[in-house]
């Protein structure tokens, strides 16, 4: 009995002796507790590029009738069908994926590494233009930052473009400038070819992109604040470093290989083969502008000829082998082809509209030429080819008319250059009404009467977000800067 | 744990020397009629050794010295007690008795208790009722037989998983399953996922919950322990409430040894399927078309022309139904069972080894379950000292075939086409091409038995279940025990994806090991003192201390684009980095418990419990939590000598009981991940190239010191046996608060992470349980017994977080049918999209289309939670014939079932065909200014078919309302002297069918199908396999 009774103590100081390491074994083997940048900014960068090219360009691009839809979600978006949508794109691609790790990046690296906080403001600026040229007023001043803010206020596009003193918002041009500030100073630690994916370190690569941004930020807001518009336009043209070149675009690569591929090839050619295809409608545009050599670049022509599908038909999708679809520009041969953000021939037809619209230094005619030009050759077009397309097309290569027919002119071929980002010609159609684009068929949505001019609300910001608007906006109510 | 082994070693030793004069008594027992009462139970008062009854009633039984009552008792029958002085012989007569008057049950941590002494509801499904009867699955064995549980199976894929919950859905993002235990020691029931390709869990095969691994025909008798009450000496592991099993054990034997022999052969054959029309085939608007997965074709047998499209270059289409293809893509598949046991020795000293074997075929091709059972137990009692052990190895070979959404075998066979000859596929070989690839007529489309055979999943599971037990009775009155146990398993999977398979174009083979290992240690002491302090007041009380860990690891990988078809090993691939993971967690509690039970005049009964755990997942300063139970019972008939004929047994109980759960693993802090973007449509996983990306994980640690979730129970019962205890009522309502919860509740996206763990949350569980038994017959040659129970629960999610109205279940889904939490919502309900509705209630149609309006997203698209369910047992028995079937039914309860909507949106199901060449007009209101006048606009019947076939349509929302003929079994008992003859001890041949047959009043298909199996998301039907039903014939031989 005694014996026992010993032993049964012993036991139980046995157990609880060894209690005390016993229990420590919380530490995730798992995963890192922190990182250093290098293994951010590659995350953030293909983050836009991945926010950029994937749902949300599906959706825009039937919007703006690059592409019709004929299968599932795309086919959805082709009328209108909008509603329900977007949240891996708000949530994962754009305030998680991108947004969430510049914030960590700026706030680690801010004192000692400017390079990387340089980069990140650029990226970010980037990323909130997306959020808020697609839904307007968007979480901005007190998105991202965790807990701190855990209902971020929904700042209106105004104050996140122009900045407000009293609502504490910094404007996105100043966002850009404080990162171009960054960039000019030294730090400990700098990108490098590896973790730079874009532009393998080269700071004044970034400077130049960082001005293709206030570029892009000024002439959005052209029609409201044309004042803003004009001196910033001014003065990146008088510091004459912007993406001036095709080698020099901001273009996020991609891989060739499984799991790296970008989003466009993914989509069309691995995965929902037969969800889209060519609109009927750019087609008949393309042809009204002999421009079929450059479509054919962002179009395939399964044998020879162009099978294009009209926006919100009900009637039966051609047979899928013979429907044309996005070509190697835009897919590459494996998925390697990169997403392009910021491009040469953005920037001129930025510049041939802004000299027509707002005055800015330049001729209209040379900066529209040349973004044609651009263009062309971005694709791949021959200059043989180019050459062949200016001689026989004066007309269309010449800005001529009223102010507003020139206009229509530049943000037509814009529109054609942006063929595969259906984000940026939703913007331009948005803010200047071109190209003239005619209702689906069949459209429905929050107003079957109108193509929309935003994006709903996602789901799951409404149903957890006290300060979203509710009820959402209609996706016919314009944005601030929509004309 | 090594010293601890040394320490009880010596022990065993140091005692193991003491030996015992043993004598041995023998007897018969027999009912008021004088019939054999066969299993009943005879024990020894004060010891925990015993025996049971053969069939004819006989029994022998070894009686240390040391005893001097014998204990006679069996269900149905009032318990009774003898001195055994100097007697060896023993003929008893046992008087009928209410059900739970007197009968054993095995409670927490194996302890047996008299059922009448409870305080709070648990149920024991004898063995015979689940073994032989060609349940494959344990859990499912028990459909339609227990009180306060829902059971619903994944679908009859071989092997799918069968998700429990008892008592209802009790917290938000944990498990919500019981715990198992076996013979005293907690296993594993997970659900280990392998990643189905790029559509994760809504597109796998349905890989089992682990209880699959037990072989049913082992098990002597399984108690649910359903309340917090009931389950709290288990601690956080069973906040879930417990399914305790206890195997078959050699003291059946009585002295002698023997051998059991089991062999069954069933078939399985598919049922549920939606039914089809074959009258149009391939084809849209009434014109054939060769590349159209949908059947709008010309109707069979028009004349062909070039306009309906089956007159191509003046050659006319072979255009005709298959009308069998989709039926005939399921196989009728046989599942072989054999085992063979050997028992030996008594109630003191005894062994069993027992060897058992299941072949199932799938009732989809290329799929199979093997599963082999070794099992070796031996008990023995020296002196005063009791040691057991028991060691049980299982194989388990599982291979499968995906389903799901989007290009695999069941997603293409959804609404498959009428005109396509599939069947010759599988007839000549021809799924594939000579190369090895994909053989489809329509581009893009995966031949479902390209997938089947091709794009296989096989898993091959290695588990060993083992415990060690070890009691010495100090005084007559104390005893301290040790049980340690011991769970590993490994499993080895492997899936390919071949290339050109259409979810993984360029191939893939996918190498997975999942390991899980459990080892709990129970050191207890228990104490019994009758005449308390005061006569008759009986106590008895336990001290125990419990060591649990848990450990888990997962490495996967994932090989992908490979360099050629045909060689399916993961040196054929080039890209390693998608999907190439690892993952360990590792965890542990201490928790120390006590109990005290009093039992005043055997009528009155308070229990008070208490139970501290340490976690190792909760902070380090915050990590230990205690929680109490107590629970009472009135037997008024006793105390106020009530015992007519109509009312002879009442007990009133009630129970109070909170029950802790801690947190998983690994949740205190920040961490990052490995980056990846996108979904089953474009993804993109780093590293790209050489470059790794690395960011914020989207979980956000907790700020305040994470505390454990709480759940209290308040549960009242009645009991009452009438009419001689013929029939006996059991009555219990409970209602369970759960508050605390430790979620990773939703943040607004816009703050940059997806969700931050907290405690926060409410929720809410009330219920009903009935449970009536019943001996309609009972005489020498005719029995007739039946079961009723009746469940209802009512669950509702009463508050989540500030700000927060709903969020989504841990898991995958698709956007716009959202498995979700929901304030003033049930658990689990499916968000989505609904038509808009005027004024007056009704659809809104596009004035233009004709056509509904689009939806309003994140509403309540469909509530899984059924309202009600009831089962009903009845064996009958006419001398050696015996009957015993089950019928269940479950109301309410909805399913979105993807399924059906293909089959209408491709024009497939029956209902498409009838009338097609006429214009239809959908249900709904047309606006016109302010008014809604009703809808006119015609509309063919293709584009009204597709209006209601939409994927995440309310449309395609069914009542899975179901009443079931579950199971029916016959048996037969050769006649004694033929056995004798024989020189055998039972033959007993028995044929037996499972889901017989059903009725779904509104739904066209077996709603009784949840493509995601075990665990928190039901109620959504992705494409997934159908329900099988089983027929089949057993022998039983025992020498």
């Amino acid at each position: 009995m005694k014996k026992i009774s010993i032993l049964f103590l012993s036991l139980v100081v046995i157990i609880t002796s060894c209690s005390k390491g016993f229990l420590d074994v919380n530490d995730t083997p798992n995963n890192p507790l922190s990182v250093p940048p290098a293994t951010l900014l590659p995350t953030t960068t293909v983050s836009i590029a991945f926010a950029n090219s994937n749902e949300l360009n599906r959706a825009t691009s039937a919007i703006v009738q690059h592409i019709a839809g004929v299968g599932n979600q795309t086919q959805a978006y082709d009328v209108y069908n909008l509603d329900g949508s977007f949240d891996n794109q708000w949530s994962l691609e754009l305030y998680s994926g991108a947004i969430n790790n510049l914030q960590i990046l700026i706030d680690q690296n801010a004192t000692a590494n400017p390079g990387y906080s340089g980069i990140a403001k650029l990226e970010m600026a980037y990323a909130y233009s997306m959020a808020t040229d697609l839904w307007g007023d968007v979480p901005y001043s007190q998105a991202g930052q965790g807990l701190k803010f855990e209902v971020p206020r929904f700042d209106k596009q105004e104050d996140i473009y122009q900045g407000s003193s009293t609502q504490i918002i910094t404007s996105l041009f100043d966002l850009v400038k404080s990162g171009l500030a960054d960039l000019a100073r030294t730090g400990l630690l700098k990108p490098g070819a590896k973790d730079d994916i874009v532009y393998g370190g080269d700071t004044a690569k970034w400077k130049k992109m960082g001005n293709t941004l206030l570029l892009k930020f000024a002439i959005h807001i052209s029609n409201v604040n044309p004042t803003l518009a004009k001196s910033t336009i001014q003065s990146v043209l008088t510091s004459n470093s912007f993406i001036n070149a095709n080698n020099l675009d901001f273009e996020v690569p991609f891989g060739a290989s499984v799991g790296n591929q970008n989003p466009i090839y993914s989509f069309n050619n691995l995965n929902r083969l037969t969800d889209q295809m060519l609109s009927a409608r750019l087609l008949s545009l393309s042809r009204s502008l002999n421009d079929t050599v450059r479509l054919s670049k962002f179009f395939t022509k399964p044998g020879g000829v162009f099978v294009a599908f009209d926006n919100g038909s009900t009637s039966a999708a051609p047979v899928a082998a013979t429907r044309s679809k996005y070509n190697t520009y835009l897919t590459g041969a494996s998925g390697e082809a990169p997403i392009r953000l910021l491009t040469n021939f953005q920037v001129n037809f930025i510049l041939a509209e802004a000299a027509l619209i707002l005055g800015t230094t330049g001729d209209p005619n040379k900066y529209y030429q040349d973004g044609i030009k651009a263009s062309m050759s971005k694709v791949g077009m021959s200059q043989a080819d180019i050459d062949v397309y200016f001689t026989t097309n004066p007309t269309v290569v010449t800005l001529s008319g009223t102010t507003e027919d020139k206009r229509k002119q530049i943000i037509t071929q814009k529109y054609i250059a942006w063929i595969g980002n259906g984000i940026e010609a939703f913007n331009d159609y948005r803010r200047t009404g071109y190209p003239q684009l005619t209702l689906a068929l069949n459209a429905l949505g929050d107003n079957p009467n109108v193509i929309p001019t935003r994006l709903p609300y996602t789901p799951a910001e409404l149903s957890r977000n006290p300060s979203a608007p509710s009820p959402r906006p209609k996706t016919d109510v314009k944005l601030w800067w929509a004309k | 744990m090594r010293k601890l082994l040394l320490v009880l070693f010596c022990f065993a030793i140091s005692i193991g020397q003491l030996t015992a004069q043993t004598k041995t008594v023998k007897g018969k027992l027999s009912d008021q009629n004088g019939n054999p009462i066969p299993n009943a139970s005879v024990t020894i008062k004060g010891l925990k050794a015993g025996t049971t009854t053969d069939l004819d009633g006989n029994f022998t039984l070894a009686v240390p010295p040391s005893a001097k009552t014998l204990i006679f008792s069996s269900v149905n029958f009032a318990s009774k007690e003898m001195n055994i002085a100097d007697r060896t012989d023993f003929n008893i007569q046992l008087q009928p008795s209410a059900n739970d008057l007197k009968e054993v049950v095995v409670t927490s941590l194996g302890i047996t208790r008299d059922k009448r002494s409870l305080g709070y509801a648990t149920q024991t499904i004898k063995g015979d009722a689940i073994a032989n009867k060609g349940a494959v699955n344990v859990v499912s064995a028990l459909q339609g037989k227990v009180s306060g549980v829902n059971i619903t199976g994944a679908s009859g894929s071989a092997g799918a998983s069968v998700n429990i919950n008892i008592r209802g859905i009790t917290s938000f993002t944990g498990s919500n399953q019981p715990l198992f235990v076996i013979d005293g020691i907690p296993i594993s029931n997970d659900v280990d996922r392998t990643n189905g390709g790029p559509n994760g869990t809504l597109g796998d095969n349905q890989p089992s919950n682990r209880a699959l691994d037990i072989d049913p025909n082992s098990i002597e008798s399984i108690n649910i322990l359903k309340g917090p009450a009931a389950s709290v000496l288990y601690g956080s592991r069973a906040a879930a409430g417990a399914v305790i099993i206890t195997t078959k054990k050699g003291s059946s034997a009585k002295g002698k040894v023997e051998l059991v022999l089991i062999s069954s052969y069933s078939q399985q054959h598919v049922t549920g399927l939606q039914e089809v029309q074959n009258d149009y085939g391939e084809g849209l608007a009434g014109v054939y078309n060769p590349a159209s997965t949908s059947s709008w074709g010309p109707k069979f047998g028009s004349t062909p022309t070039v306009a309906n499209g089956l007159l191509v270059g003046g050659v006319p289409v072979d255009y005709r139904a298959y009308p069998h293809n989709i039926n005939d893509f399921f196989e009728n598949a046989p599942i072989r069972e054999n085992s063979a046991t050997v028992n030996g020795g008594d109630a003191m000293q005894n062994f069993t080894i027992s060897i058992a074997n299941l072949n199932q075929k799938g009732i989809l091709p290329n799929t199979v379950l093997k599963r082999t059972n070794l099992r070796f137990g031996a008990n023995t009692t020296i002196g005063k000292v009791k040691l057991g052990g028991t060691i049980t190895f299982t194989n388990t070979v599982n291979s499968g075939v995906l389903g799901g959404n989007g290009a695999s075998a069941l997603g293409t066979l959804a609404g498959f086409t009428r005109s396509i000859d599939l069947t010759s596929y599988k007839v000549n070989g021809t799924y594939k091409n000579p190369d090895g690839s994909n053989n489809f007529p329509i581009a893009g489309v995966e031949n479902p038995y390209f997938g089947a055979f091709e794009n296989p999943i096989k898993s091959n599971l290695y588990r060993f279940t083992g415990s060690v037990t070890a009691g010495y009775d100090i005084t007559s009155w104390l005893n301290i025990g040790y049980r340690l146990g011991i769970d590993v398993y490994t499993d080895r999977r492997k899936q390919i994806f071949a290339v050109t398979a259409v979810r993984v174009p360029t191939g893939q083979v996918l190498e997975n090991t999942i390991y899980r290992g459990e080892i709990n240690g129970d050191l207890l002491l228990t104490a019994k003192k009758s005449d308390f302090i005061i006569k008759d007041l009986n106590i008895s009380g336990l001290l125990g201390q419990n060591v649990n860990q848990r450990s888990f690891q997962n490495v996967q990988a994932q090989g992908d684009n490979l360099a050629f078809p045909g060689f399916y090993n993961i040196s054929n691939a080039t890209v390693f980095t998608n999907g190439s993971i690892e993952s360990n967690t590792l965890r542990r509690i201490l928790g120390y418990y006590a109990q005290a039970s009093f039992d005043y005049k055997s009528y009155l009964f308070l229990e008070l419990t208490g139970r501290a755990d340490q976690s190792s997942t909760l902070p380090k300063l915050n990590n230990t939590y205690f929680y109490p139970a107590v629970s009472a019972g009135f037997i008024f008939t006793d105390a106020l000598n009530i015992n007519s004929d109509v009312l002879n047994y009442g007990k009133i109980r009630a129970s109070v009981a909170k029950v802790g759960r801690d947190a998983d693993p690994y949740l205190l802090s920040n961490v990052y991940v490995s980056s990846s973007l996108g979904n089953n449509v474009a993804s993109f996983n780093f590293p790209l190239g050489s470059t790794a990306g690395f960011g914020a994980s989207t979980r956000v640690a907790p700020v305040l010191p994470l505390k454990p979730e709480f759940t209290t129970s308040y549960e009242a019962g009645l009991n009452v046996g009438l009419f001689n205890s013929r029939i006996s009522v059991d009555l219990t309502y409970f209602n369970a608060v759960s508050k605390s919860q430790i979620i990773n509740v939703g943040l607004a996206p816009s703050t940059g992470f997806a969700t931050k763990t907290t405690n926060t949350g409410r929720m809410t569980n009330k219920g009903v349980e009935v449970l009536i038994n019943g001996g309609i017959i009972s005489s020498k040659d005719v029995n007739w017994d039946l079961s009723f129970n009746y469940t209802r629960i009512v669950n509702k999610v009463t508050d989540i977080a500030p700000g927060i109205t709903s969020f989504s279940i841990p898991g995958s889904a698709f956007t716009g049918s959202v498995p979700s939490i929901k304030i003033d919502y049930p658990f689990g309900v499916i968000l989505g999209g609904l038509i808009p509705r005027s004024p007056s209630n009704e659809r809104i149609i596009n004035p233009t289309t004709g056509l509904y309006n689009p939806v309003i997203a994140n509403q309540v698209l469909a509530d899984p939670n059924p309202n009600y369910s009831f089962g009903f047992t009845n064996n009958i028995r006419y001398k050696a014939i015996s009957l015993n079937f089950t019928f269940d039914f479950t109301k309410g309860g909805q399913l979105l079932s993807f399924t059906t909507a293909i089959y209408k949106s491709r024009g497939v199901l029956k209902e498409t065909a009838v009338d097609r060449e006429q214009p239809r007009i959908l249900p709904g209101v047309i606006q016109v200014g302010d008014k809604f006048v009703p809808n006119n606009i015609q509309i063919p019947a293709q584009s009204y078919w597709t209006a209601l076939g939409g994927l995440q349509s309310e449309f395609n929302v069914y009542d899975a309302t179901v009443f079931r003929f579950r199971e029916i079994s016959a048996g037969f008992d050769f006649p004694a002297d033929v056995i004798k003859r024989l020189k055998l001890k039972i033959v007993r041949f028995s044929i037996f069918a499972q889901n017989i047959f059903y009725v779904a009043p509104n739904a066209p298909f077996d709603p009784s199908v949840n493509t995601q199996g075990a665990g928190n998301i039901r109620g959504l039907d992705l494409q997934g396999a159908p329900n099988a039903r089983t027929i089949g014939v057993n022998l039983k031989l025992s020498i």
